[in-house]
C-alpha cells in the first residue's frame, strides 16, 4: 500500500439516475444506461431515451472493447488530486456496442507509440478511493 | 402584423477591462452600456430592450440592468445562461428588433475573470461530491473548457494532418493586429512560432498561446430598426443573416464529430438564409476562446475546404493582405475573454471605417462574426451600405 496523496479525489456523488454505474465499477462492470423499449445505449444517463423518448429505462452491462476517439496529456492539474498524478491521459474512447456510445476517461498502461487515435482498448478498474472504482482503458490484449 | 425590419448595429461599448478590476459584474454592466450609448448617441429612454448573456454562476438580469440604467419600460428582456455567450444575446436582439417587439435594443456580455472556466467553479469543498454529469468527467480530471479543446485538436491533427505548428500560426498572426490595438489588447510585443511552440502545455496538444486571455470584461452593442438608424450618430451597420446551431449532445467531449460540430450547423442556416456567399466576405471575426475554434469556423463557413484550416492558415490567409483579414482586433487570445462580443464591436468598426491603424488595404463591406464551438454556436453576416 502506497502511502495516500494528501489531497482528496473528486468524488462522484451519484443519484437514482447515475448510481448504477457507479455500483457497477465497485464490481468491475462497465454498466452503461440501456432503454428496455429500443434497447439503445446512452451515455451520460438521462430520464428519457433520446431515441424513442421512452421513460423505461435500465442498464446493461457492455464489453468494454472500444477505440480512442480523441486523447490529450493533461500537463496541468485544476484541482489538487491531480498535482502529483501528472502528466496523465484524458480521452474519449467510442465503445463497439454502438455508433457514438462514447465516454470520457483515462487512458492508462500506455507506450507513448501506442497513444494514437483509433487505438483499440478494453475497460479495466483503478480505484478512487474505497467507495469509488472509476472504469478507465487499457490497450486492448492481443 | 408587424413586418419584418431590417437591423442595423448602431452603438457599442466596452468597460473597464482588466485581470482584476475590482469591479463588480453591475458595475462593469454599466460602464459598456454607457459606452455604447454614447458612441450611438442615445439615452436610456430610447431604449425599450435588454438582451443579456451570462454564466449562472456570473449572472447578470436583464431587467436589473435596464433599472439601473433608469430604462424606463421594456418592451423586450432576456437574461440568459445557456449557450454561445454574446451571440446568444445578440441574436435575441436581433431577433427582437426584426420582428418588431422591440425598436432598440441594448444587448450585453459581461463576464468575471475569476470563476469563468465554469466547471472547476462548481466543485464545492474537498468532501463535497459532483454531482449531475460533472460525475462523469471531473474525476478524470477533465474540469475546464482546455480539457475538451484538446481533445479537439488532436482529433483534427489526427483526421487531417493538422499539425500544431498550424494553430500557432494562427496566434502569430492574429499578435500581428493585437500589436496595431494598444489600448486593448494585453500584449504588445509580436509572438513568433518558436514562442508559440515553447509555451507550455495545458493538455497537449493544447499550448498556453491556444488560449483566451481572463479578464474582467463587459461589452455592450445597442440595435435598432433601419429607419431609426438613419438619424444616429454612426454610420449603420446591418445584419444580413444570423443562425444559431447545436450538437444533439449537449457535452462538448461527447459531440458525435469533433471537427464537425455546431459551427458547421449554425454556417450551414446562415447561408440558406442569404444572397451572399464566402466569396462576398471581407473581414472575418471568428471566436478564439481556443485558436482551434476559428479554425473550425474557417471550415465550417466554406473559406477553406473542410480539413483544410492548418494550411489555410498557415499560408498567411488570416492575415491583413490575406484572403480573409480574421480578428483585426488581436481575438481574445490578446484583447481578453469578451466572450464573442469583441468580434461583433470590431467587425462593426471595421465596416464604418473607424478601425483606425486596423483599418485594411481595402474597405470592408461584409463581415462575418461567428461565436462558440462543440454543443452550441452561432453567426451573422453584417454589411455597409
Amino acid at each position: 500500500m502506497t502511502q495516500q496523496a494528501a489531497a482528496s479525489p473528486p468524488i462522484p456523488a451519484p443519484n437514482e439516475l447515475t448510481a448504477f454505474f457507479w455500483e457497477g465499477a465497485k464490481q468491475d462492470k462497465l454498466l452503461i444506461q440501456q432503454c428496455n423499449s429500443c434497447h439503445k445505449f446512452q451515455h451520460w444517463p438521462e430520464p428519457v431515451c433520446h431515441h424513442c423518448l421512452s421513460f423505461d429505462l435500465g442498464h446493461g452491462e457492455v464489453s468494454g472493447r472500444g477505440t480512442v476517439y480523441s486523447y490529450e496529456i493533461a500537463t496541468q492539474a485544476f484541482h489538487p488530486y491531480f498535482e502529483d498524478k501528472l502528466p496523465f491521459v484524458i480521452a474519449v474512447v467510442e465503445l463497439e456496442e454502438q455508433p457514438n456510445l462514447k465516454l470520457i476517461t483515462n487512458l492508462v498502461d500506455f507506450a507513448d507509440e501506442q497513444l494514437q487515435v483509433g487505438a483499440a482498448v478494453e475497460v479495466t478498474f483503478r480505484p478512487l478511493n474505497d467507495d469509488f472504482n472509476l472504469p478507465v482503458f487499457r490497450p486492448a490484449a492481443g | 402584423m408587424a413586418k419584418k425590419q431590417r437591423v442595423a448595429i448602431v452603438g457599442v461599448g466596452y468597460s473597464t477591462v482588466g485581470r482584476n478590476t475590482g469591479l463588480s459584474l453591475d458595475t462593469l454592466t454599466a460602464q459598456s452600456s454607457i459606452a455604447a450609448m454614447e458612441d450611438a448617441g442615445v439615452t436610456p429612454k430610447d431604449i425599450d430592450g435588454v438582451a443579456v448573456h451570462s454564466f449562472p454562476h456570473q449572472y447578470v438580469s436583464a431587467t436589473h440592468t435596464a433599472a439601473m440604467l433608469g430604462i424606463p419600460d421594456l418592451d423586450f428582456y432576456s437574461s440568459s445562461v445557456d449557450g454561445a455567450a454574446y451571440s446568444v444575446a445578440a441574436l435575441h436582439g436581433i431577433a427582437a428588433v426584426a420582428s418588431g417587439s422591440s425598436e432598440m435594443c441594448l444587448t450585453l456580455r459581461t463576464v468575471h475573470r475569476a470563476g469563468a472556466a465554469g466547471g472547476s467553479a462548481l466543485i464545492g469543498g474537498p468532501d463535497a461530491g459532483i454531482g449531475g454529469n460533472f460525475q462523469f468527467s471531473m474525476p478524470y480530471g477533465s474540469f475546464t473548457g482546455s480539457h475538451w479543446a484538446g481533445l479537439y485538436m488532436q482529433r483534427h491533427m489526427a483526421m487531417y494532418g493538422t499539425k500544431e505548428e498550424d494553430f500557432g500560426a494562427f496566434a502569430v498572426a492574429q499578435r500581428e493586429y493585437a500589436v496595431k490595438n494598444p489600448t486593448e489588447s494585453f500584449f504588445h510585443d509580436p509572438l513568433t512560432l518558436d514562442d508559440y511552440m515553447n509555451s507550455r502545455y495545458i493538455a497537449k496538444p493544447l499550448h498556453l498561446l491556444d488560449c483566451d486571455y481572463p479578464v474582467d470584461s463587459s461589452s455592450a452593442l445597442i440595435f435598432t430598426t433601419e429607419e431609426r438608424a438613419r438619424d444616429l450618430k454612426q454610420k449603420a451597420v446591418f445584419f444580413d443573416s444570423w443562425a444559431m446551431g447545436t450538437t444533439k449532445e449537449a457535452d462538448f467531449s461527447l459531440v458525435e464529430d469533433m471537427t464537425h460540430s455546431s459551427p458547421w450547423m449554425a454556417a450551414k442556416r446562415m447561408w440558406s438564409k442569404t444572397d451572399l456567399t464566402p466569396a462576398d466576405v471581407d473581414t472575418a471575426g471568428l471566436y478564439d476562446g481556443f485558436t482551434f475554434i476559428a479554425m473550425q469556423w474557417m471550415e465550417a463557413l466554406g473559406f477553406c475546404g473542410e480539413g483544410e484550416s492548418g494550411p489555410f492558415v498557415t499560408a498567411g490567409n488570416t492575415r491583413a493582405d490575406g484572403l480573409l483579414p480574421t480578428n483585426t482586433d488581436g481575438g481574445a487570445c490578446n484583447v481578453g475573454r469578451r466572450h464573442g462580443a469583441n468580434f461583433f464591436i470590431e467587425v462593426t468598426r471595421q465596416l464604418r471605417g473607424t478601425a483606425g491603424d486596423r483599418a485594411l488595404p481595402k474597405q470592408p463591406k461584409v463581415g462575418v462574426v461567428a461565436n462558440a464551438v462543440g454543443g452550441f454556436a452561432a453567426s451573422a453576416l453584417l454589411t455597409a451600405d
